[in-house]
């Protein structure tokens, strides 16, 4: 389990998505043994950075344990894919930022977890100070 | 291990950097001792109050007694006097007499020693007069002479129920939490911000506050009036709350000096501490006014819209009317954008705004308002493209506004501001 990592690639290696846009991508996972590994949630998520406390709302979730179908195949490599939705769109302000990603967790059957996430824009909103000026 | 194990921890809202495990159990041992009170309470309640109540009133078996003598009863509890009725009966049970001293099944003691006087008045000893009781047929010694209906005893059980649902309320979350993920959580409770399908895209807008609310009332001149936003008239609200309540404690305590100095007696210490409280009520009253003037001794202001929601990068039509009875030195109208953010902080909860984006779009020198000729000005305002859209979640808002700022001659500055929402631009493109 030492030195488990996770990578995330988007297809087309696109980084900014428009809404209506299909996102899609695959996953995989180094340094784990699949008897290693107890379930994992593959989620597209959006979430607010900055002074406020953080809102998060998940826009796609998919969670694979050994009694789901697909379960074999997911274990190393694993694709997923979503239908992105109109708002809200990816947004860099002063106080408030909002940023869209994928985020992979790998629950470990001796305790803990392993965390992926890449992420990707939605939307091509100017940032606060570029809107500002 | 002190990665992992953290005790003391920054007290920053969703920041904070203590063992989320040290802070589970920390709950979970706080809620569970609120649920083992409750029903710990419960089960005393109901043995102390309504079991035995109930019992009286529908197991107990009817009989006849003789009033042999009455007392009143008296207790001291914290310095008070306390009192109760206690009647002596005796009644026959399967052909045995007994003797008992009783009133009611609770037994309970008050402060109404008239209450107590009335009801020995009621049993007073004669050796010719028979009257009901009711006695346990398990423990004939156990009898009552009255039966109420108790519906008192069911009120206290409130708070033995309140402790029950708050600490099960708590251990329920707390098991429904239990190894679960930030993201699966939130899809468990049905905080998808698409709420739309798992994963597919939605017709709707997820996180942009509804048009609805400014899109419900037509304009005379242009398509929308717009509203304007209930933090003005809250601002005179909680000004006026804050002036009464300060000042009316402040005027308790001025009386008692200024008193003082008309005898003769003057209390030199308090009339020194009583002054700046004063002033600061001085203060709060000359800001009343100043709002109550800029509110209310301008008439109002109109604004609408030709569209409404808003998209960047689109030019609008506004058309402004201002009412009332006024010289304007300036009149101005801008589009601004706010960011506002919320957080806790130790256990505050705080909000800051930010403006990010501010343009003048209208602004117009000295005109005089009359009631028969209000001041009217038609104008064009331009969202920029690429600008962000309305946004609000629990803790984060981005928020749109038009404000018309005014300088009138003897009059304090005004401000009124009017919420536009504003949507992303088709297929979140601002080129397209």
């Amino acid at each position: 389990m030492n030195g488990a990592t996770v990578t995330i690639h988007f297809d087309g290696n696109g980084r900014v998505y428009h809404p209506g846009e299909t996102l899609s991508g695959e996953y995989r996972l180094h340094g784990l043994e699949p008897d290693e590994i107890k379930a994992i949630e593959v989620s597209v998520l959006w979430h607010t950075r900055g002074k406020g406390d953080e809102d998060l709302a998940v826009h796609h979730f998919r969670r694979l344990e050994p009694d789901n179908g697909g379960w074999l195949a997911a274990r190393t490599t694993g694709r997923f894919r979503a239908v992105l939705p109109n708002s809200p769109l990816s947004y860099q302000g002063m106080i408030v930022k909002i940023e869209w990603c994928v985020r992979l967790r790998v629950f470990l059957s001796q305790g803990g977890e392993v965390l992926g996430e890449k992420i990707f824009r939605l939307g091509r909103v100017a940032s606060a100070k570029a809107a500002a000026s | 291990m002190a990665r992992r194990f953290r005790v003391w921890q920054k007290k920053r809202g969703n920041r904070r950097t203590g063992s989320p495990k040290l802070g589970s159990f920390g709950e979970a041992v706080f809620f569970a001792a609120f649920f083992l009170l409750g029903c710990g309470g419960l089960a005393a309640v109901f043995a102390t109050l309504v079991v035995p109540q109930w019992r009286a009133n529908h197991e107990f078996v009817a009989g006849r007694c003789l009033v042999l003598d009455s007392r009143l009863g008296t207790k001291q509890a914290d310095n008070i006097t306390l009192y109760r009725p206690e009647i002596q009966i005796e009644y026959e049970v399967d052909g045995e007499t007994y003797r008992n001293w009783t009133y009611d099944v609770r037994g309970e003691y008050s402060a109404d020693e008239a209450r107590a006087e009335k009801i020995l008045a009621q049993f007073r000893p004669d050796p010719n007069r028979r009257c009901d009781c009711w006695y346990d047929p398990s423990d004939p010694n156990t009898v009552v002479l009255v039966r109420s209906s108790g519906w008192w005893a069911w009120l206290t059980l409130i708070v033995p129920f309140s402790f029950m649902v708050i600490g099960g309320g708590g251990l329920a979350y707390l098991v429904f939490s239990w190894g679960k993920s930030t993201e699966r959580r939130a899809v468990l409770a049905g905080r998808a911000g698409s709420r739309g399908g798992n994963g597919h895209a939605t017709s709707g807008f997820p996180c942009v506050p509804s048009a609805k609310n400014v899109t419900d009332s037509p304009g005379t001149t242009l398509a929308f009036r717009l509203p304007t936003e209930a933090a003005t008239a809250w601002k005179l609200v909680v000004t006026i709350l804050a002036c009464l309540v300060w000042n009316g404690i402040v005027s308790v305590f001025a009386f008692g000096a200024i008193g003082g100095h008309l005898r003769g007696e003057p209390d030199w210490l308090l009339t020194l501490v009583l002054l700046p409280f004063a002033a600061v009520g001085a203060g709060l009253a000359l800001f009343l006014v100043r709002q109550l003037l800029a509110t209310t001794g301008v008439g109002p202001t109109l604004v609408e819209i030709s569209d409404q929601p808003l998209r960047p990068g689109g030019s609008y039509r506004l058309f402004l009317s201002q009412t009332g009875r006024l010289r304007l030195d300036s009149l101005e109208v801008i589009l601004a954008c706010d960011e506002e953010a919320t957080f806790r902080h130790g256990t505050n909860t705080r909000t800051e705004t930010r403006r990010v984006y501010e343009q003048a779009v209208f602004s117009s020198q000295s005109s005089d308002v009359r009631p028969a000729a209000p001041f009217t000005a038609k104008c064009e305002v331009e969202l920029p493209a690429g600008a962000m859209h309305s946004f609000k979640s629990d803790h984060n808002e981005v928020s749109w506004k038009l404000i018309v700022r005014g300088d009138a001659a003897g009059r304090p500055r005004f401000e009124r501001a009017f919420p536009l929402i504003v949507h992303p631009p088709q297929n979140g493109n601002p080129d397209a």
